[in-house]
């Protein structure tokens, strides 16, 4: 009898090999290439959650890993909640969130609107805008405290060439009252850009000759505007402002940079206010009730703000 | 419009071309890909600026007019319904200019009439892109039919449609526009479509007008080669002029619809021998290929014709067609 070549290669497979192989169904297979990943979801994020959740009804401080640990109930999160600290956080940062977004959105799709105008040089005007996207938090914070600093800050400069304002006068960062603009101002200026690409790719994703029909049909600039480019990049728009609002809403690394939360705590946004509690006041059972309140507010957030896109996108 | 030209940087696609289309004609612009066609409509339309000349629409110069200052109305190939609006909407989207100041009602009974014409009253409230291709094409050319433009423009609005679809919505449009009294320009490369709607043609080649005139006209006496080919299934046969007595002088090329050929079986004294070498029955017509003196000819015969492949035949002609060397017609005068 001729052989068939998958005959051929089980017999060139060595033995011991192929007894263990042989012996695998698909689904074993299949089980084997997911496996790995699988155990990593499970021990990287999901075995803390609900590790997390166990310490949230704890008194357990991580600092004192040998104290023993009492289970508290819903205490922590009785706190949390009637803390006026946790309210005075969470209207910080809706502050935040509320600002940043809108004016993200504003300002990123005019741009995007003038950037997609065919002119001569907008790849390279693309490329300028969105430099700022492309630097590391970290380095951002840093220099926008020098620019900052009323003595030698180019901001403070700026501000006073165009209001006649003397730039020594204010102190964006110091001040109550201007701390939480300093640091909307200069997440807006890092993150326009990415509103802007993603309006950009909504503007560029409608056809010439939808606007060639309207153009035809009498339609006015004004009218096309909002009776289709607007409605057309709406489900793009929605899109930014979910990874926007996401992102904002554990702001961290700017605020550190910038303030730190001060002055005093106005800028101590829930994400600050948090890792404060957790790791410098060491109320790791607090604070994992904390997180988890966080956590549950996000996703519920985002749950309904997803069911408005989709709705959005149907229509 | 008068001596209109336009380039596209080197590439000169339509060249100073001139055309009067009467009110409530239905002309049809007939040529191949790239024969300035879609150009042409969008000259007219006000989508291209010419390089020269100009257009006039009830002797009024609107070559510096935008398409909303001209009142024409335009069926796309490519449909271009509005998307993210209803079939409702798209219909009410004309109506809706603040130019026309259409009272709500009227809107309503318009798109109602319209859509009732065109089969798609029971469509009205789905999305755009919820619809079949046929029905896109039909809300396409329902948002020009709720205006009374001064012109309809419809580039090739039936060609990305099945075969029984386009039949059905050809007659449908060409009901319409005899109903309504409308002037359409129609742009296709569909010479059935140039033959059944159009109350004149006008064949294009290479961005130039080369004939205008009535379909039986252009199909009957072609200016040229050219036109000649354009029109008529299965398409006119060409052969050496020399090949039968009596052609006129500076002939060159002798142009053979079916109808020019009286075939006989057998062998007859004038008229030359010719072969079958296929027949192709198509049910209400048989084809037959023919070789004559080493040339091939493509003719029609009855339905119900007997002849095989292999029979000898005899080809007498009938008022053929002549063009001389550069393709242009050669009257029989000297007869």
């Amino acid at each position: 009898m001729i052989e068939k070549p998958i005959e051929r290669v089980a017999k060139a497979t060595p033995t011991g090999m192929a007894r263990q192989i042989k012996g695998l169904s698909d689904k074993a297979v299949a089980w084997l290439f997911v496996g790995p990943t699988i155990f990593l979801l499970l021990a990287i994020n999901i075995f803390p959650l609900i590790w997390t959740i166990n310490l949230s009804f704890t008194n357990f401080r991580a600092n004192r890993p040998n104290r023993e640990v009492e289970y508290v109930g819903l205490r922590n999160y009785e706190r949390i909640l009637t803390d006026s600290d946790t309210w005075l956080s969470m209207q910080a940062t809706a502050h935040f969130l509320f600002w940043t977004l809108l004016l993200q959105v504003l300002i990123g799709f005019a741009l995007a609107w003038l950037i997609n105008r065919k002119f001569r040089g907008n790849d390279v005007w693309t490329t300028i805008i969105v430099l700022p996207m492309m630097l590391s938090p970290a380095v951002v914070g840093n220099f926008w405290t020098f620019l900052y600093q009323p003595q030698i800050g180019l901001f403070n400069y700026v501000v006073s060439f165009f209001t006649g304002v003397d730039p020594s006068s204010f102190d964006m960062l110091g001040s109550v009252d201007l701390a939480p603009w300093s640091i909307i101002i200069v997440d807006t200026w890092m993150w326009t850009p990415f509103v802007m690409l993603i309006c950009l790719a909504g503007l560029r994703s409608i056809p010439d000759y939808i606007y060639e029909a309207a153009e035809i049909d009498r339609a006015s600039k004004w009218r096309q505007f909002w009776t289709i480019t607007v409605p057309m990049v709406l489900p793009f728009l929605m899109l930014a402002v979910l990874f926007r609002g996401i992102e904002n809403f554990k702001m961290f690394d700017l605020v550190v940079q910038l303030t730190g939360g001060g002055p005093g705590s106005v800028t101590e946004m829930a994400s600050i206010n948090l890792k404060r509690e957790a790791f410098e006041k060491w109320r790791t059972g607090y604070a994992s009730a904390f997180a988890i309140i966080l956590f549950v507010t996000v996703f519920g957030l985002a749950s309904i703000y997803v069911k408005a896109l989709n709705k959005v996108k149907e229509r | 419009m008068q001596n209109i030209s336009k380039s596209f940087g080197s590439q000169s696609a339509v060249e100073s071309m001139s055309l009067t289309i009467k009110d409530s004609s239905f002309v049809v612009l007939l040529g191949p890909t790239g024969a300035g066609k879609t150009t042409t409509l969008r000259l007219i339309a006000g989508l291209e600026k010419p390089d020269s000349g100009k257009v006039t629409i009830y002797g009024r110069d609107v070559t510096h007019e935008t398409p909303a200052q001209r009142d024409v109305a335009m069926v796309f190939q490519q449909y271009s319904l509005y998307p993210h609006l209803s079939v409702r909407q798209n219909l009410a989207f004309p109506l809706k200019s603040p130019v026309l100041k259409t009272p709500k009602a009227q809107i309503e009974k318009k798109v109602d009439a319209v859509a009732e014409v065109l089969h798609i009253s029971h469509k009205l409230d789905n999305k755009a892109t919820e619809l079949s291709g046929g029905e896109m094409q039909r809300v396409s050319i329902g948002r020009a039919l709720v205006r009374d433009p001064a012109i309809y423009l419809m580039d090739e609005p039936l060609s990305s449609l099945d075969a029984k679809l386009r039949a059905d919505l050809r007659l449908e449009l060409k009901r319409l526009q005899s109903e309504l009294g409308a002037t359409v320009l129609y742009v296709t490369h569909d010479q059935i479509e140039a033959m059944t709607l159009a109350t004149e043609v006008g064949v294009l080649n290479g961005g130039e007008l080369v004939q205008f005139g009535t379909p039986r006209e252009i199909y009957e006496s072609p200016s040229s080669l050219y036109v000649a080919t354009r029109l008529g299934l299965p398409r006119i046969n060409t052969l050496p002029a020399d090949l039968f007595p009596a052609a006129p002088s500076g002939a060159r090329t002798l142009g053979l619809r079916p109808e020019h050929i009286a075939i006989s079986e057998g062998t007859a004294a004038d008229g030359q021998a010719a072969r079958v070498t296929r027949v192709e029955r198509l049910g209400d017509q048989t084809r037959l290929h023919l070789k004559l003196t080493g040339h091939k000819v493509i003719t029609l015969a009855d339905a119900h014709s007997t002849v095989k492949v292999g029979d000898a035949l005899t080809i007498q002609l009938k008022d053929p067609l002549y063009f001389d060397r550069d393709g242009a017609r050669v009257e029989r005068g000297n007869k």
